[in-house]
């Protein structure tokens, strides 16, 4: 059996504690009961849109000082947000050049720290490396698990709610190295709506990205709520009663955006959250209470009022 | 401004003054390669098919065109693109539609680099790598999240955690010997 | 330069000519200046001076043009009168005038394999030009590496063998057919062979052709109707090629005919079968927008007008059940029991002409081609607009079949384009497109039709004037713009394109209710079972690489095999005119002579040595190698007609056991030897070079 560890990143952790519980509910006892630690050292991944763009050796330092934590427990690096996913991803790339991986491990020394890999297996006295692994929630979910085995597990199946996923940039693109669905039709958080029980709604322009990459947010809020404004205003044509997304950045980028166009706004939530829910979890764990957007309508909707 | 030029130019006489012919003087002729030495493709294999403007969801949105910026990399018309870099929300879309396959997403992330090294550093970039330095993350903690933690049961934020010091102490030593905080002006956040 | 032919002419009286193998060598060098060539950078004086010291050499001379008449009178003057037998001439690549010296020598009595060329000018001063001091001294050690080879060279004799007077021509587009008829013409017997049950390739298919808008079949069913008719000519339609053995003049080939289930002898085409056939299905030949029956000719101009049965279609060969057709023909021409037969062929030379597809857009990708109904491609649109296509040349909107007022063409599609790996320009979208524009815009003046570029290349003779005509008479509008994205209308499926108008920099949204996809060529499916068969290389495209991109464009690197049409790579229809124009006169070359020429500078397998491992026939690119029963058991042998003298089997042999001709061990060391010689001898920067470990490595 495959041993992960949990990487929550930052906005989970310091904004939506409900998606971390979420997951932990999921992932733990009352669910899948997976091999699972928590590796307290980790740290920001670092987020892509800062590091990444301003300076990439400092980005690839500190991505790789939790990539060694990864490496040093021998546990895949389970990620919750395509943030985390692509950056520590991309890392693992990087350290493949062994230029580059010579770079860093004179620095990480300072710290006592190395990046070898993983052994994946031995040859005579010869140990063959292979990059720590980096794994999405969703990846996890439908390959490791099964979309089977989480239909089984569905026991308050969602039937009346209709559900537009939303998979987020980096869950897709660049395409070359991010393995877990068709960057061109993806379908994986769709299928686990439906094992749910629930209805994913077609909507146009489906994979545009949400605004809030890169930056963008932070740069310029109205620029990216403008963006977040028109894939709602195609969400709600769709008639949806909840976006779902496998990324808490997006989330959280949906989640404010829409107070700046309008007055009720449909719920967000993590396909963690939306899982939970369909195994039986009670919504008050799902803390819906630090999301901007209330989930009151919803789950007025998910009892059947 | 006077009246008639309100009327017949429309408030357009800065711009006409700003858009003179571009002399040799405002070029700098290396600019593609120092691109490519911050992880940019080669632009000048850009055929200017504006593929990547069509697919940009920025570009329907503001005056950024991301064709234009690649062909102000070609010319070296570097001053035109310190800044502009910034509104890219790097969701790739016009890497997967390249027929010249640039990725236009790194070509701006390499104006970054190139920015920074200019000066141009928006206040974003120094707030969140300030973050990183004291808390270990790149958003703050919020009191009232930690209050929702606590009620969910959930452990404290790992930055709130005794044992944490020590992983603060290592990205600040890291920070530091890359030279980051000299780069980005956050010299007196970091404690090495 | 003198022919081949005259050359042969020039021995015979000559003869017998001084072998001068057995003799001791008497080296004659001649430096060339070639102009400034070589002499801006060498110091010609220099190596001459150096050369005449050499062992052996009795004769060293410099001259402004070695080439020139009296460059060569000075090398046939030196053989007569200083009795040199071994002649090197220090000048430029053996690609470019080693024929000539061979040929120069041989008039003066000397074997014209006791020649040996030293590159001085594209492999020293044309790459040294700046470091004029080491040119002139690597010149010097080149030079006398060449006298050490020189000295050790033998005469060989080039053999001859016969040539079979008959041509295969593969593939029935307009190309091929061209090539059959010109070599039928000349006087050769000539086998066509298409794989489709009719000739006329994808020209058939089109409507008019640019520039002139000539309809395409109109000018291609006559030569169409003159292969068939031909007494040189043996059609085989409906067949593949399915093996191909032997070398140049003499090919073994195996022809699958594919059973058409009509006595082809019997047919008359006249359709009364058709006529009763039940089934109907989708015509290939209109691309899915007409229909046929179950047993079909393609299109009415097909050649030969024989019926064919589509087994996969057939009620018969589904359950037993229809005997339509059986009932129906008149002359007994069905026979359902019908099987493949295999026929053998022995021709001199073959030309491959088989053609391209064009490309397909992929499932969900931007340009929704299988997603949107009104999304088509060029080729579609040829049958549309074509009047014996599947609509009577009314174009319509697969949609709702409404006449469409507004139409885009998207050029580019499938081409130069790295992402999918096309990097070429497949050379005739951008006229097609405006040809078509003309068209459309003929037939309905009030068309709307915007053009979406990147770049317009009008190159050919009249495209230039054709480009300007639909703009000028006919308004078509050009946008350059790659479109980014097409959304359909659910309800009136029209379809509107976002693009930048790059020229506007502005972001445009424009609906349309037809847009035709300017897809570009691909090498067909068949080539590449083709190439395997016929041990062809291709470029990096895909497409049939010739042996030489400028001097050698019909040839193949296969002595006797000569390309044609769009299996070398995109082009119009004149261009493959006159390409299987060229191809049938190169075949006509060898065929007419009725022997060809063998060069001697092939491998050798030394039987007492040979254990028959077989490594050299896995190995040779050629196919020349070969394993038989002989006096010795089995052996390997080198057929001297395949083998390109590359050496490849001689370097893999572990016994040690071939040879090749003027590249001996002996003559290699030789060369190596004397390439060092300075570094015992003292010289500098040479010595220095030459001391480093690496160096030392390679002599032991």
């Amino acid at each position: 059996m495959t041993s992960y560890a949990y990487f929550f990143g930052c906005i989970i952790p310091n904004r939506y504690p409900g998606v971390e519980y979420a997951v932990r509910w999921v992932c733990g006892k009352e669910g899948y009961d997976l091999d699972v630690a928590d590796i307290k050292e980790f740290s920001c991944c670092p987020v892509p849109g800062i590091f990444y763009s301003s300076d990439k050796d400092t980005w690839l330092l500190l991505a790789s000082r939790n990539l060694v934590l990864g490496q040093k427990e021998r546990r895949e690096i389970l990620t919750v947000c395509n943030g985390c996913l692509t950056s520590l991803l991309k890392a693992t790339e990087y350290l493949e050049d062994s230029k580059r991986r010579g770079k860093v491990n004179r620095m990480l020394a300072q710290i006592g720290k190395k990046y070898t890999g993983t052994p994946r297996k031995t040859e005579g006295r010869r140990r063959i490396m292979e990059p720590v692994k980096v794994r999405h929630y969703v990846d996890v979910m439908t390959n490791d698990i099964s979309l089977e085995e989480v239909q089984k597990r569905t026991t308050r199946p969602l039937k009346n709610i209709k559900a537009a996923v939303h998979y987020g940039c980096h869950y897709l693109r660049p395409t070359e190295n991010q393995t877990i669905d068709d960057p061109n039709d993806p379908v994986k958080i769709d299928q686990i709506i439906e094992a749910c029980g629930a209805t994913s709604v077609d909507y146009e322009d489906k994979l545009d990205c949400c605004g809030a990459g890169g930056g963008v947010r932070s740069h310029v809020v109205e620029l990216a709520n403008s963006l977040t404004e028109d894939k709602c205003r195609n969400i709600v044509a769709a008639e949806a009663d909840c976006i779902v997304t496998g990324c808490p950045f997006c989330l959280l980028q949906f989640d404010n955006a829409q107070k700046a166009f309008t007055k009720d706004g449909i719920p967000v939530m993590h396909v963690a959250q939306f899982q939970a829910l369909a195994m039986g979890i009670d919504p008050i764990s799902l803390g819906f209470d630090t999301h901007h957007v209330s989930a009151h309508s919803f789950l007025r909707k998910l009892r059947g009022v | 401004m006077g009246e008639v030029e309100k009327v017949f130019l429309s408030g357009l006489r800065e711009k006409l003054v700003e858009d003179k012919v571009i002399d040799e003087s405002q070029l700098e002729p290396g600019f593609a390669k120092e691109i490519v030495k911050y992880g940019g493709k080669d632009v000048m294999t850009c055929l200017q098919c504006g593929n990547c403007t069509g697919v940009c969801p920025i570009s329907l949105k503001i005056d950024y065109k991301t064709r234009s910026i690649i062909k102000y990399c070609q010319f070296g018309l570097k001053t035109l693109t310190l800044g502009t870099q910034w509104v890219c929300a790097t969701c790739y879309r016009c890497y997967e539609h390249c027929p010249a396959d640039i990725n236009p997403a790194e070509v701006m992330i390499a104006l970054r680099h190139i920015a920074i090294r200019e000066g141009v550093i928006p206040p974003f970039i120094k707030v969140a790598a300030a973050n990183l330095v004291k808390y270990g993350q790149s958003v703050k903690p919020d009191l009232e999240v930690e209050k929702i933690r606590k009620e969910l049961d959930l452990e404290d934020v790992p930055s709130r955690g005794a044992e944490y010091a020590k992983v603060i102490k290592e990205i600040n030593v890291l920070v530091h010997a890359v030279g980051y905080d000299k780069l980005i002006g956050i010299e007196e956040e970091v404690k090495a | 330069m003198s022919s081949p032919e005259s050359l042969e002419e020039n021995s015979a009286q000559k003869k017998p000519e001084r072998e001068s193998g057995d003799e001791e060598p008497r080296v004659g060098v001649f430096v060339c200046h070639c102009g400034s060539n070589i002499a801006g950078t060498v110091d010609v004086e220099k190596v001459r001076e150096s050369a005449e010291r050499l062992p052996g050499v009795v004769v060293s001379k410099g001259n402004k043009y070695t080439c020139s008449d009296l460059g060569q009178d000075e090398i046939i003057k030196a053989i007569k009168e200083n009795h040199v037998n071994r002649v090197v001439v220090a000048a430029c690549s053996p690609r470019m005038h080693e024929p000539t010296f061979r040929n120069c020598i041989k008039q003066a009595g000397l074997n014209p394999y006791l020649l040996q060329m030293v590159n001085l000018r594209e492999q020293c001063s044309w790459v040294h030009s700046q470091q004029k001091e080491e040119a002139t001294r690597k010149a010097i050690a080149l030079v006398r590496m060449g006298v050490a080879k020189a000295s050790r060279l033998v005469p060989l004799e080039a053999r001859e063998v016969p040539v079979e007077q008959t041509s295969l021509v593969i593939g029935g587009g307009v190309a091929g057919i061209q090539a059959a008829l010109d070599l039928a013409q000349m006087g050769f017997k000539v086998y066509l062979v298409e794989s489709e049950p009719s000739i006329g390739g994808r020209m058939a298919q089109l409507d008019k052709t640019f520039p002139t808008g000539d309809c395409a079949i109109c000018i291609l069913a006559p030569k169409m109707v003159d292969v068939a008719r031909h007494p040189n000519i043996t059609l085989m339609s409906y067949s593949e090629v399915e093996d191909v053995q032997g070398f140049i003049g003499n090919f073994d080939i195996k022809v699958r005919r594919k059973s058409r289930f009509v006595i082809e002898d019997k047919c008359v085409g006249c359709g009364v079968c058709a006529d009763v056939c039940p089934v109907k299905v989708d015509n290939k030949f209109d691309l899915g927008y007409g229909k046929r029956k179950a047993i079909y000719v393609p299109f009415p101009q097909a050649v030969p007008l024989i019926y064919t049965i589509d087994k996969d279609n057939c009620i018969h060969f589904k359950n037993g059940k229809c005997k339509a057709c059986l009932k129906a023909c008149q002359n007994n021409a069905i026979d359902h029991e019908m099987e493949d037969e295999l026929v053998d062929l022995k021709v001199g030379t073959i030309i491959v002409a088989t053609g391209y597809d064009t490309y397909l857009p992929k499932k969900r990708g931007v340009y929704k081609y299988w997603e949107y109904p009104n999304v088509i491609t060029g080729l579609e649109l040829e049958r549309l607009i074509n009047a014996a296509g599947p609509t009577g040349g009314h174009l319509i909107r697969p949609s709702d079949g409404e006449a469409p007022e507004r139409i885009a063409f998207i050029q580019c599609v499938g081409s130069r384009n790295k992402k999918i790996g096309n990097n070429y320009c497949s050379r005739v979208c951008c006229m097609y497109a405006i040809k078509n524009a003309q068209i459309i815009k003929e037939h309905a003046s009030e068309t709307e039709i915007s053009v979406y570029y990147n770049d317009i290349r009008a190159f050919g003779k009249g495209f230039e004037e054709l480009y300007h005509r639909v703009r000028e008479e006919y308004s078509v509008e050009f946008i350059r713009g790659r479109p980014a994205k097409l959304s359909e209308d659910p309800e009136t499926k029209s379809i509107t394109i976002r693009a930048e108008e790059t020229l506007l920099n502005k972001i445009t949204e424009r609906e349309f209710d037809l847009v035709v996809l300017s897809t570009g060529l691909l090498p067909s499916e068949g080539s590449k079972r083709i190439g395997k068969t016929l041990a062809l290389s291709l470029s990096p495209d895909g497409f049939f690489m010739e042996a030489h991109p400028k001097l050698r464009p019909v040839d193949t690197a296969m002595d006797g095999i000569y390309l044609a049409g769009c299996a070398q790579g995109p082009k119009d229809i004149p261009d493959s005119i006159a390409q299987a124009k060229a191809a049938a006169a190169s075949a006509a070359c060898v065929m007419s002579g009725k022997k060809v020429k063998i060069e001697p500078l092939t491998a050798m397998v030394d039987e007492d040595l040979c254990v028959a491992c077989g490594l050299c026939v896995e190995m040779c690119p050629y196919r020349a190698p070969e394993l038989y029963e002989g006096e010795k058991g089995t052996k390997a042998r080198v057929i001297e007609a395949l083998c390109h003298g590359c050496g490849t089997c001689v370097a893999a042999c572990p016994q040690k056991a071939i040879v090749a001709n003027q590249f001996t061990d002996d003559q290699i060391t030789s060369e190596i030897v004397s390439a060092l010689e300075d570094v015992e001898s003292g010289g500098g920067k040479t010595k220095e070079m030459a001391k480093k470990p690496a160096a030392e490595e390679e002599v032991s």
